[in-house]
């Protein structure tokens, strides 16, 4: 039904010059181009663009979002369909990436907004980002504008900076190229009559301004659960209009590269029949968790999967929703298994989850989102200072005469994913 | 203060036989009627909602924010209905599971004074979405 | 190499070689020497470390003297400042786990000085100071000293020269309860995945975040007619008759104590008082009905709104008891109160 092929570019190195280009691995950034690409939209006054290595004494603070540069071949559209470009299906055809180059955007719609990548040391341990050779865009908007628009300006720039580095690819022959071929669940069900077909659901922050994510432009907010193909997520159909949860929000770099369904589709036609992705909104009242739970298990249902993973994104009232489904889904006999992370307390001794179920037998930990690192000073910062004092007020003792801070993991950028991103974890010691 | 007041109608001009707001934060306060306001703290809210959730009170939207950073708000706003005639087990384990969660994330942190307008906008953005969630539910 | 570490050991009467049962009572004792397990654990350490002194107390003396045992001990640990305490092991011997459970705790939580213990898994000192200890798992009888010892001293060693300890798995100790954080080879989703492939062959997988368990208990079906039925009074409180005659103790209760309340109208004081250490007692010594309302029972009894009251009330202290004496403890009671065609109790806690 739908056949993907991603053509990796492998990137071994950054810099900025004075036109976009790939050699030997290295990736240039024609800055002046990007910056007046960008400002084609008037809400932008000005745009900072830098780069940052990994193993650099770089810290980048406030992350808002990160996003692959990619470049459309054939089929579909190129850029974010619904989002930056026209509607197209996604998941079809050729997509070529700069693999291991990201698009960070940093700049701050509130004053709370920390998200911290450091590239080097300590840091660097507890984020996927700090491995990925990044280019900095940091955004300042016009005068004025609402919350809304603001967020939505810089949001948007990020996609389009990801689109114009991307489209360096177009011309270029792949290292590497991975196909994502999957017929339609019948057919694949008659390919594996008797391997157990598994569902992943994917819960998403939809509850307003700094909590949103949206699919192929729709935000998610006002959907009902809905089918994706697992190629469509892969392939630029998802963005994350995300901005406070750093440690286990999902950004849209997690979304195209989204580990659940890569790890899910790698046993596809081995040890399990993989149906697809039920894109799963989180609501803010009680009358919506519950109708987006029963909504999640009819169409697992529906679609006769034995079993299904479930990934949160956020932290407080999306645990509710995360436990309902599982209830619901093992109640009805369907086997899940979460992903989630936990607040252990700073010591590590708090009992992980205030809301239990005893139906939540299978579950994995992206690790305790209050543990504490202490990250040393940065040589150079990438963003806003003031942001580091949010850090470093957190609580009396943030700050150590060294120069070091001590923060909480929640404050890393994708350290406890709940999409299993990242390697962290919790063990009972 | 005590929850007082006239409850017919939710958001100006629109009525409501069904819903109150239980908030610290004065930008909702003005914004909406049927509000419980009390300057108190975070914390002083959530338990307030406890002790309605056990006069029979029914939570519409969830105590708990969905980020770890609106969890060091401030300000939060929270929707409840008028009382039912039996107590909701369900929700009063949510409040008292928001309640332990709460204390577990801000029990040694310093309030964040220098944001305190952005958390209050967030907080009323926030709640204005939730109230746009279900646009087809008569209230 | 840095200098020795030094170790402070805590045996009861038996490891300590003064006796058997017979020398249960024996008060805390001081030697500027190793005895018993002392040595062999010594051994192990391997030169790195000694052990300056056994502490020798009786099982029965530590557990019906316990404030003042455990201030004789504190002070002493003090005085002597360890790098470490290690206490044990106590196998599954309930007092002795109990008693080096209680020290543990206290030498954590008051002094801050690491400890190390060892117990069965099952033993009701394990609750008591799992979240504090290293508590390496033995076997139930004295047969393991040989594979808990070794152990015992690594662990010792480790945290004396601030090497960091392994996983409870690798050191051979009960978790304490600390959800650490780590970073492991394989992604979570990579992980989720596998869980998910072996739930779906129905072989073994393990959760990384155990949801706790709670006892669920159906409750009795209600009673038909109160104005025939006989009532107990039973309580966690600690309302003893004056004196204590039993000794229950004032916290991690090891026993409990009925008495015959036929004759009485209330459990007033002086003659009843509390013996709860866990709770500000002025108000239960003031009237000791206000935790074990024998009042309001005998004047329902009077009114006949209740068939009768039964003759003894039972009690114990709810305050660190571990949750295994405190099945016991129900399941001894609630036997005699079937027994004697007892239907309904009351229960109080503080």
């Amino acid at each position: 039904m739908l056949k993907l092929e991603i053509g990796r570019i492998h990137i071994k190195d950054i810099q900025l010059g004075n036109e976009t280009s790939v050699k030997n691995g290295v990736l240039t950034v024609d800055t002046q181009g990007l910056i007046k690409f960008l400002r084609e939209d008037e809400r932008i006054k000005d745009v900072k663009l830098d780069v940052a290595k990994p193993g650099e004494k770089v810290r980048i603070i406030p992350v808002k979002d990160v996003i692959e540069p990619r470049v459309k071949i054939s089929g579909g559209n190129n850029g974010f369909p619904g989002v930056t470009a026209k509607q197209a299906q996604c998941g079809e055809g050729r997509t070529h990436v700069l693999y291991g180059a990201a698009v960070v955007t940093v700049g701050d719609i509130v004053g709370f907004q920390e998200g911290v990548i450091d590239m080097w040391g300590e840091g660097a341990k507890w984020t996927p980002f700090s491995q990925t050779f990044n280019l900095t865009v940091d955004i300042q908007v016009a005068d004025g504008l609402d919350p809304h628009t603001h967020e939505e300006t810089v949001r948007i720039a990020g996609l389009r900076a990801a689109e114009f580095v991307g489209l360096v690819g177009q011309d270029m022959q792949p290292d590497e190229v991975v196909t994502y071929e999957m017929g339609s669940i019948f057919e694949e069900t008659a390919k594996y009559p008797d391997l157990p077909k598994v569902l992943y659901a994917e819960m998403m922050i939809t509850q307003g301004l700094l909590h949103d994510t949206y699919i192929y432009g729709v935000n998610a907010q006002t959907i009902l659960p809905s089918l994706l193909h697992a190629n469509e997520e892969l392939d630029n159909a998802v963005i994350s209009g995300n901005c406070v949860a750093a440690c286990d929000k999902i950004t849209t770099y997690q979304h195209q590269n989204n580990s659940a369904i890569l790890d899910l589709y790698a046993q596809h036609g081995k040890e399990i029949n993989f149906l697809g992705c039920i894109m799963v909104p989180e609501h803010t009242t009680l009358s919506g968790k519950m109708r987006a739970s029963d909504y999640t298990l009819k169409l697992i249902q529906m679609l006769g999967a034995d079993a299904v993973v479930v990934s949160e994104e956020g932290y407080g009232n999306p645990d509710s929703d995360l436990l309902i489904i599982c209830k619901k889904c093992e109640k009805a006999g369907v086997k899940t298994v979460l992903i989630t992370d936990e607040c252990a307390g700073r010591d590590g001794m708090s009992q992980p989850l205030a809301d239990t179920v005893p139906e939540a037998v299978a579950v994995v930990s992206g690790g305790n989102v209050s543990h504490v690192v202490t990250l040393p000073p940065a040589e150079k910062i990438i963003g806003n200072v003031e942001a580091i004092a949010v850090l470093a007020g957190g609580w009396e003792g943030a700050l150590l005469e060294d120069g070091s801070l001590q923060c909480e993991l929640n404050a890393v950028i994708g350290a406890t994913s709940e999409i299993g991103y990242h390697n962290v974890t919790c063990r009972l010691y | 203060m005590v929850v007082s007041g006239n409850y017919a109608k939710i958001r100006k001009g629109r009525k409501s036989m069904k819903n109150i707001i239980i908030t610290n934060n004065p930008l909702v306060a003005e914004k909406f009627e049927d509000v419980y306001w009390t300057d108190g703290s975070v914390e002083e809210i959530l338990i307030k909602i406890r002790d309605l959730v056990y006069q029979g009170y029914e939570l519409v939207s969830h105590p708990l924010a969905s980020s770890l950073r609106m969890l060091f708000s401030p300000y939060r706003s929270v929707i409840i209905s008028t009382p039912k005639q039996q107590l909701n087990f369900e929700h009063a384990q949510i409040i008292e599971n928001s309640i332990i969660k709460y204390r577990n994330h801000t029990s040694c942190r310093k309030t964040d004074d220098q944001n305190r307008d952005d958390y209050k906008r967030i907080d009323l953005l926030l709640l204005e979405a939730a109230f746009a969630e279900q646009q087809g539910m008569w209230q | 190499m840095s200098k020795e570490f030094k170790v402070l050991y805590y045996v009861n009467q038996f490891f300590g070689q003064v006796g058997g049962e017979d020398k249960a009572g024996m008060k805390p004792e001081f030697h500027k020497d190793k005895i018993g397990p002392a040595l062999g654990f010594e051994n192990q350490l391997k030169g790195e470390g000694k052990v300056a002194g056994t502490i020798i107390c009786g099982d029965n003396y530590f557990n019906e003297n316990k404030e003042e045992s455990l201030s004789y001990i504190l002070n002493l640990v003090k005085q002597e400042a360890p790098d470490v305490f290690v206490a044990g092991p106590a196998f599954n011997a309930g007092r002795y786990g109990v008693a080096c459970a209680e020290i543990c705790r206290a030498i954590a939580e008051e002094l801050n000085i690491p400890v190390v213990t060892g117990m069965y898994k099952e033993n009701p000192g394990l609750e008591i100071c799992q979240h504090v200890a290293y508590v390496v798992s033995t076997s139930d009888s004295a047969g393991g000293m040989r594979k808990a010892l070794p152990l015992m001293a690594a662990i010792t060693s480790k945290i004396a020269q601030g090497i960091e300890l392994g996983s409870p798995e690798e050191e051979g100790y009960i978790p304490r309860g600390m959800r650490k954080t780590i970073i492991v080879d394989k992604r979570g989703s990579l992980r989720a995945v596998e869980m998910l492939v072996k739930r779906l062959k129905g072989e073994e997988f393990a959760t990384e975040m155990p949801m706790p368990v709670f006892d669920m208990v159906t409750p009795a079906p209600a009673i038909q007619d109160l104005s025939k039925a006989t009532i107990a009074l039973c309580t966690s409180g600690g309302i003893v008759p004056a004196g204590n005659p039993d000794h229950i103790q004032s916290a991690s209760a090891q026993k409990w104590g009925k008495y015959d309340i036929s004759q009485r109208s209330a459990l007033n004081a002086p003659d009843y008082y509390t013996t709860h250490g866990g709770y500000d007692p002025v108000y239960a010594n003031e009237i000791p009905d206000r935790v074990a309302p024998l009042d309001i029972l005998k004047e329902l009894e009077k009114e006949g709104y209740i068939g009768k009251v039964y003759e003894f009330f039972y009690t114990t202290t709810g305050t660190g008891t571990s949750v295994s004496n405190s099945v016991k403890f129900g399941t001894e009671i609630g036997a005699e109160l079937k027994a004697a065609g007892v239907d309904g109790v009351i229960l109080t806690s503080t």
